[in-house]
């Protein structure tokens, strides 16, 4: 039984890597500017779809289309937050998060009017082969997406503590009052964020491309492991949020395996309810909560 | 409480992690006394206040009203059993009118139940008979064609008089008035002090109040009761306040 | 203007079938259907004020209850209609005890979210009560041994039932529960210095909404007479959600315009893949941004007795 155990752990982080990814993307678009992006997982496929159109519609290499599938996402979480988001600021909550979600179902019609129901296979630019490792085996998906998410937080990690750059967007995500009284432009700041959000997040369906056959339902699963790996996490954590994807992946391999196959997909609707019953602040993050 | 002995607080302490806000503050209110509490900012005031209404646990001490432990209790058991607050700034319910913010002030004492309300009678005549009720203290105060207007609409002024109406609509032996003085005019402060004057002599209310308003305090209080660093450092007239050494070196120290 | 004269509409529309071929009459049992839906949706989100994102979980646990109860126990329909209640009351119950911990915003949003998918995942996985992802017919359905076998009768059932939940509702809302609700959305903590007991109030809240919703699923089984788990998962709610928006957040009378045209714009126009999606998202966004109280309070501009009042007399 134990022997397995190598086996799952490896393929979960696997999987945790990509989860990491798009708990990352959705946690800066929190931490920047405090909405929820229910939509997010319909930008996560949209990048995927959009690397499709770019790769295998007009014929582009494999590299150019991912970098215009980022930079279209870009652009949508760009302008989704200056111009519908941005007028609404001050107000509820819930129209916060309806407009959110709104502009998520309108790229998942978007999505669904040009492909239908049909399911489009995964494409990849590389050979696919597997390696073993003892007992372990270990894909070239498993490489390339561990690999590209590692290179991708190690990047990410020189931007926010090594350049200037990052050390602005740290203390703007820390108090952004403080950052308005230096000079800096928080309106902007905040579409920049969604923007960089939605561009990371089209990342992860890039990813999601290479692995998994799409349909434009992909959103509705994406955003559920999304918020459950941030639930992990603790929201509004950069590192908690890589942390509660890998290891949602692990834990799901895991269940799915010793207890019963069904934890693999309901895993993912689980966690957000058990871990925010019993700890309403997430696993290590901060309270969303009202004591009266 | 046989000799009109309201409010009774003993050694009550309330701590925020290390921080100790309210220090062993002892004292007493009387049915028809208006009490003033004051002191610098940061002085526990605000903390010693929630902790009479429930908003805030003391960690020690003892808090009657009317002979009953209170500190225990949450804000609307307190509620109910007569001691009312209003808030320092938006204790009305925006989206409410004046009317139906008077009527939740009425919220238990209304007889409506789940089932009598579906199915109709006496619920109804409750529901019938409380808004007839607001309607004459809202006409009481003066405020009546406000009714159907929407709290939030209201002018400041306006606003405060709702909230006092709707703190006293239940006829409460005790009334904690969070700085009602607040972003009102003179006219507006006078006749602050006028109802204040007019609830504790003529309806025997007990008012407790947090004030920074010091002409407010001084025309309308009958003691003052003065924090400094969470402790309590003068408990008497406003005049023998107003001369007290410890006092005004209690606010310039904190100047 | 007396709000008794709102009572002329269902007599109004009564004679109203006899002008509908069944297509039409289909449509419009469809539009009763959606109004306790948006009732008991807006109960929880626009009085009660908390985002609770999990309506498609009561109108689903409503119709399958009701079609299961029909189909395995070969109950008459209008004996499932309490049963449906009860059950979707029940999952509201449940749905607000992160609420009552003091769960609010984002985390509950996401939180009914995820319940309300697992509910979908249970219709698909306990196949032999739902008959899984192929889903199940539902039998036939009957009024006290009176055959619901045309629209057009199931249409004056679906009238009564839409009547009478609309009455309760405006009884519960025209009452210190009502108040009390909306006083918990506008400030908690001064609520309960009111007296309000706001976790009765919470419970209340989310269980009647629970169980009007689930009355509109009872209502969904025998109207389309087939229930199948892709009826109630996320296309569903953005649905749900442009009834309440574009009707008015916190209206009855918004409950019932935001059904009405949710209902009818799809047929009005061409349907395509995605239509769902796209117009309620792009209605939504527009609504949010030039109509942010839904058309109800255009309503209430034109005439006061449009208002939606919470107290009697």
């Amino acid at each position: 039984m134990l022997t397995l155990l190598p086996q799952l752990v490896v393929s979960g982080t696997s999987t945790g890597m990509l989860y990491a990814l798009i708990a990352l993307s959705m946690t800066v678009v929190y931490r920047a500017t405090t909405v929820v992006n229910f939509g997010h997982g319909d930008m996560v496929a949209a990048g995927a779809y959009a690397v499709f159109v770019f790769s295998l519609g007009f014929g582009l290499p494999f590299l150019i289309a991912m970098l215009l599938a980022i930079a279209v996402l870009f652009v949508a979480g760009f302008a989704t937050q200056h111009f519908l988001l941005q007028p609404i600021v001050a107000g509820p909550h819930l129209s916060l998060a309806m407009m959110a979600l709104a502009v998520g179902y309108t790229l998942r019609g978007m999505l669904r009017l040009e492909w239908g129901n049909e399911t489009m296979n995964p494409s990849r630019p590389y050979p696919q082969d597997v390696y073993m490792f003892g007992t372990v085996v270990v894909t070239t998906d498993d490489v390339v997406i561990c690999g590209f998410v590692l290179v991708l937080l190690a990047a990410l990690f020189v931007l926010l503590q090594v350049t200037p750059l990052g050390k602005v967007i740290q203390a703007t995500f820390q108090s952004q009052r403080g950052a308005a009284l230096v000079g800096i432009n928080v309106p902007l700041f905040h579409a920049l964020m969604w923007g960089g959000g939605a561009a990371l997040g089209a990342l992860g369906g890039v990813m999601l491309s290479m692995i998994t056959p799409l349909t434009p339902d992909l959103g509705q699963w994406t955003l559920v492991q999304g918020f459950a790996a941030m639930t992990l996490g603790g929201f509004g954590s950069l590192g908690g949020a890589v942390a509660g994807g890998i290891l949602l992946g692990i834990t799901e391999k895991l269940l799915g395996f010793y207890v019963n196959t069904v934890f693999i997909e309901i895993t993912g609707y689980l966690v957000p309810i058990i871990v925010l019953m019993l700890r309403p602040q997430g696993l290590f993050g901060r309270r969303m909560t009202v004591r009266v | 409480m046989a000799d009109g002995t309201l409010l009774q607080l003993r050694d009550v302490t309330v701590r925020f992690g290390g921080l100790i806000a309210v220090d062993s503050v002892s004292f007493n209110l009387h049915a028809g006394e208006i009490c003033a509490l004051i002191g610098p900012n940061g002085a526990g005031k605000t903390t010693l206040f929630n902790s009479i209404s429930g908003n805030v646990i003391a960690d020690s001490g003892s808090i009657l009203f009317r002979g009953e432990e209170i500190r225990h209790l949450t804000p609307h058991e307190i509620s109910a059993r007569g001691a009312r607050r209003t808030f320092q700034n938006g204790g009305l319910f925006p989206e409410l009118t004046a009317l139906e913010n008077i009527l939740v002030g009425l919220h238990a004492q209304i007889d409506s139940s789940f089932l009598g309300l579906l199915f109709g009678g006496k619920s109804v005549a409750a529901e019938l008979a409380a808004t007839q009720q607001a309607r004459e203290l809202l006409d009481l105060m003066g405020i009546g064609a406000m009714a159907n207007q929407k709290a939030g609409a209201l002018s400041g002024g306006q606003q405060r008089m709702v909230e006092i109406v709707r703190a006293l609509a239940t006829n409460p032996p005790l009334l904690l008035l969070d700085e009602p003085a607040v972003g009102l005019a003179p006219l507006g402060r006078q006749q602050l002090a006028t109802v204040i004057h007019m609830l504790a002599r003529e309806r025997g209310i007990g008012i407790l109040l947090i004030e920074h308003a010091i002409e407010l305090v001084m025309s309308v209080a009958d003691r003052v009761i003065v924090l400094n660093d969470g402790r309590k450092v003068a408990d008497a007239s406003p005049e023998e306040v107003r001369a007290d050494r410890t006092v005004l070196e209690a606010y310039l120290g904190h100047a | 203007m007396d709000r008794r004269l709102f009572w002329l509409v269902p007599l109004a529309l009564l004679p109203v079938p006899l002008w509908l071929n069944p297509y039409q009459q289909y449509v419009l049992n469809t539009a009763l259907v959606y109004i306790p839906v948006g009732i008991g949706f807006n109960l929880v989100v626009g009085n009660l004020g908390l985002l609770a994102f999990s309506n498609v979980a009561y109108f689903g646990l409503g119709a399958y209850t009701s079609g299961v109860l029909m189909a395995q126990l070969g109950m008459p329909w209008w004996m499932t209609i309490i049963p449906a209640a009860s059950v979707g009351g029940l999952a509201g119950s449940i749905a607000s005890i992160p609420a009552l911990r003091g769960v609010r915003l984002f985390y509950l949003a996401i939180m009914t979210l995820a319940f309300g998918e697992l509910m979908r995942w249970t219709y698909i996985r306990w196949e032999a009560l739902t008959g899984g992802s192929m889903g199940m017919a539902v039998p036939t359905a009957d009024l006290l041994g009176w055959p619901l076998d045309s629209d057009r009768r199931k249409f004056y059932v679906f009238l009564a039932l839409v009547v009478l939940t609309l009455t309760l509702t405006d009884r519960l809302m025209r009452s210190r529960f009502g108040r009390a609700f909306l006083a918990i959305k506008d400030n908690e903590i001064s609520a309960a210095a009111m007296g309000v007991a706001t976790d009765r109030y919470i419970v209340l809240a989310f269980a009647w909404g629970g169980a009007v919703v689930g009355i509109g699923g009872a209502m969904f089984a025998i109207s389309v007479g087939h229930l199948s788990p892709v009826s109630f998962d996320l296309t569903e709610l953005i649905r749900q959600f442009a009834i309440i928006m574009v009707g008015g957040l916190g209206s009855l009378i918004g409950a019932i315009i935001g059904a009405a045209i949710i209902t009818v714009a799809p047929q009005v126009f061409i349907s395509f893949p995605g239509f769902d999606e796209l117009v309620f998202g792009i209605l939504i966004v527009l609504v949010i941004l030039f109509l942010p109280r839904g058309l109800s309070s255009l309503l209430a501009r034109v005439h006061p007795a449009f208002t939606d009042r919470f107290y009697r007399g």
